[in-house]
């Protein structure tokens, strides 16, 4: 019995002594903390730790992980053994988790760091990462507002000419001389779009115009939203104009949501009724030159405007105008000649300004060598 | 009130999201969703309104013999034929997607071709060297042109083997599509995103409107 005793002993304690040894030349993970990852919402935890030395046999890390009185628990995969950082994304709202950082060694020999204290993942209300791009908008928005507030002391405002709006009477007129339609496409754009509600407001200032002349106004509509809100506004204006009476709801119509579907509806449209004059004002696609060349195709005065970069130069190439990007928002203030609305314009010019002045001082400070202003402008964007 | 309404509903929504915009908090994040979703759900009750105003538009179109009108009966036995399959079996039905992919997809597709030609022509006319600047953008065109067409290099090379400039088209494509293209298009960029700004502060605050319909 005693013998029995003096070898299980003995084994134990060979045991004990090749696991030291093992483990000898493997150092904990050091400084190991877990805190509540910032700028989320509360949904994940961030474990950071020391990276290991070079030659310190380390070949990965086991993440361990703990609620408040229950079992350790292994998450994730095995880490490579350069990381320093964990996010544990798989965390439950209100609850507090203790972690341990286990380093494996090349021989699977293991060492676990100390326990981190309780943390637990609670949201922000505030993206602090996202302050440089409030303090952009803030200064932008200030630009805009004490124009707009500015232009209310009744002030002449200079706004340079737009021929594509200049050219908005015209078109109408030439469409009410020649006795033939007015074609009006909003794009391909929903209802939320900027560019929609742009379009619309045109459309509000032609639809006026087009009332007095007693003009057809035909609108082809994709956006089943878009085409009740044009119908609402469009039959406002008509009102407004004190002419009820010429207002056809009819004219304002669906087409289809498909986008070629569409291109060939109005393409039809164009071909058959052969307007005097197009608006193509919104968000527009692969579309644009389909409609743009079969609109001048029926010697159509066109008059077009997007903000979708890349169709501006096909409705350059096939429309008699256009209004370039900015000069669609624009659009409302230049035809109303509101001066509320003309100062919003103005303080849109400061905008680029300041964005100007941003460009200058950042090349002239890149060549410099410095490049913090670079450096903040990349995280306002 | 029927003008008050919509203007406070656009100010509380306008800054309701563009707090979700700078907030991370689940909260805010519930706000942004809430608002997407009831987007989403106004979007199939605008689609009934919009379909009746399809059938009344072509029933006028039958109903007058305007120009083409028969084409309007096909727009019916379209609409009609994908409606009943569509709710009857499903858009998972074979039929249903024999028709989408036989019928509709072609007649897209056909669509998307024709830009080919348009492009031809409306090329031809903004590249006629009539003035400077038309001669520049022509000249600019053939390069890029040259630089991107399978083509393009051997016959460039083939003009050009006389000169300092043989072998040097791909590069002259890219200098101008990562150069004054860029450049300019980075301008436009800045321009849309400015008046976006600005335009959806005067939505927010009442001061544009017109998109509700006339004046005050």
């Amino acid at each position: 019995m005693l013998k029995t005793t003096q070898w299980i002993v003995v084994t134990l304690v060979l045991c004990l002594s090749v696991g030291t040894a093992f483990s000898q030349g493997l150092a904990p993970p050091s400084s190991v903390t877990a805190m509540d990852t910032p700028n989320d919402d509360g949904s994940s935890i961030t474990i950071k730790w020391d990276a290991a030395a070079e030659g310190s046999g380390i070949s990965g890390y086991q993440i361990l992980r703990q609620i408040a009185g229950g079992d350790l628990e292994e998450i994730g995969e095995l880490l490579p053994a350069g990381t320093t950082t964990y996010v544990d994304s798989a965390i439950e709202k209100g609850t507090a988790y203790t972690y341990i950082v286990r380093a494996v060694g090349e021989t699977e020999a293991t060492v676990d760091s100390e326990q981190t204290p309780l943390v637990e993942g609670t949201g922000e209300w505030f993206h602090t990462g996202k302050i440089p791009l409030l303090i952009a908008m803030l200064l932008f928005s200030a630009a805009i507002l004490w124009n707009i507030y500015d232009a209310r002391s009744g002030k002449d405002i200079f706004v340079r000419r737009i021929p594509g709006l200049e050219a908005v009477d015209e078109a109408i007129g030439r469409a009410t001389e020649m006795g033939r339609s007015i074609l009006y496409s909003l794009g391909l754009g929903g209802v939320s779009g900027v560019a929609t509600i742009a379009s619309m407001t045109i459309l509000g200032q032609v639809a006026r115009r087009t009332a007095d002349y007693e003009t057809p106004l035909r609108v082809p509509c994709r956006d089943p939203i878009v085409l009740n809100v044009v119908r609402e506004m469009v039959k406002t204006a008509y009102l407004e104009e004190g002419r009820p009476d010429v207002y056809n709801e009819d004219d304002i119509f669906f087409v289809t949501s498909s986008q070629f579907a569409y291109a060939a509806g109005v393409e039809g449209m164009m071909l058959r009724e052969k307007p005097a004059a197009i608006f193509l004002q919104g968000t527009f696609y692969a579309e644009s030159l389909i409609l743009a060349e079969t609109g001048n195709s029926v010697g159509a005065i066109q008059i077009a405007g997007t903000d979708s970069e890349h169709q501006l130069p096909f409705f350059i190439a096939a429309c008699d105008y256009t209004l370039i990007g900015e000069e669609l928002y624009a659009a409302s203030a230049y035809l109303s000649r509101e001066p509320m609305l003309l100062g919003s314009l103005r303080g849109q010019d400061w905008g680029k300004f300041l964005i100007f002045a941003a460009i200058i001082l950042g090349v002239a400070l890149e060549l410099s060598g410095t490049g913090w202003i670079t450096t903040f402008l990349q995280r306002v964007s | 009130m029927k003008r008050q309404v919509p203007l406070v509903l656009c100010f509380v929504f306008g800054i309701a999201m563009i707090f979700t915009r700078f907030s991370p908090h689940s909260v805010s994040q519930w706000i942004y969703e809430e608002v997407i979703s009831w987007v989403l759900i106004i979007g199939p009750f605008a689609l009934v309104l919009a379909t009746v105003t399809l059938i009344q538009t072509h029933t006028t179109r039958i109903r007058r013999r305007t120009e083409h009108w028969q084409y309007s009966l096909v727009v019916f036995a379209g609409l009609t034929i994908m409606v009943v399959i569509g709710i009857r079996f499903g858009p998972q039905n074979s039929i249903f997607e024999w028709l989408y992919n036989n019928v509709q997809l072609p007649m897209d597709a056909t669509m998307f071709s024709l830009l080919a030609f348009f492009i031809a022509s409306a090329a031809y006319r903004a590249f006629r060297a009539r003035t400077f600047e038309a001669s520049l953008l022509l000249i600019t065109a053939v390069v890029v042109m040259m630089g991107n067409v399978p083509m393009g290099d051997f016959i460039w090379n083939s003009i050009m083997s006389w000169s300092p400039w043989a072998d040097k088209v791909s590069e002259a494509r890219q200098w101008i599509l990562d150069n004054p293209n860029l450049s300019a298009r980075r301008g436009i960029i800045l321009g849309v995103s400015l008046g976006v700004i600005s335009q959806s502060i005067r939505i927010i605050l009442g001061i544009e409107r017109s998109y509700l319909g006339g004046g005050d």
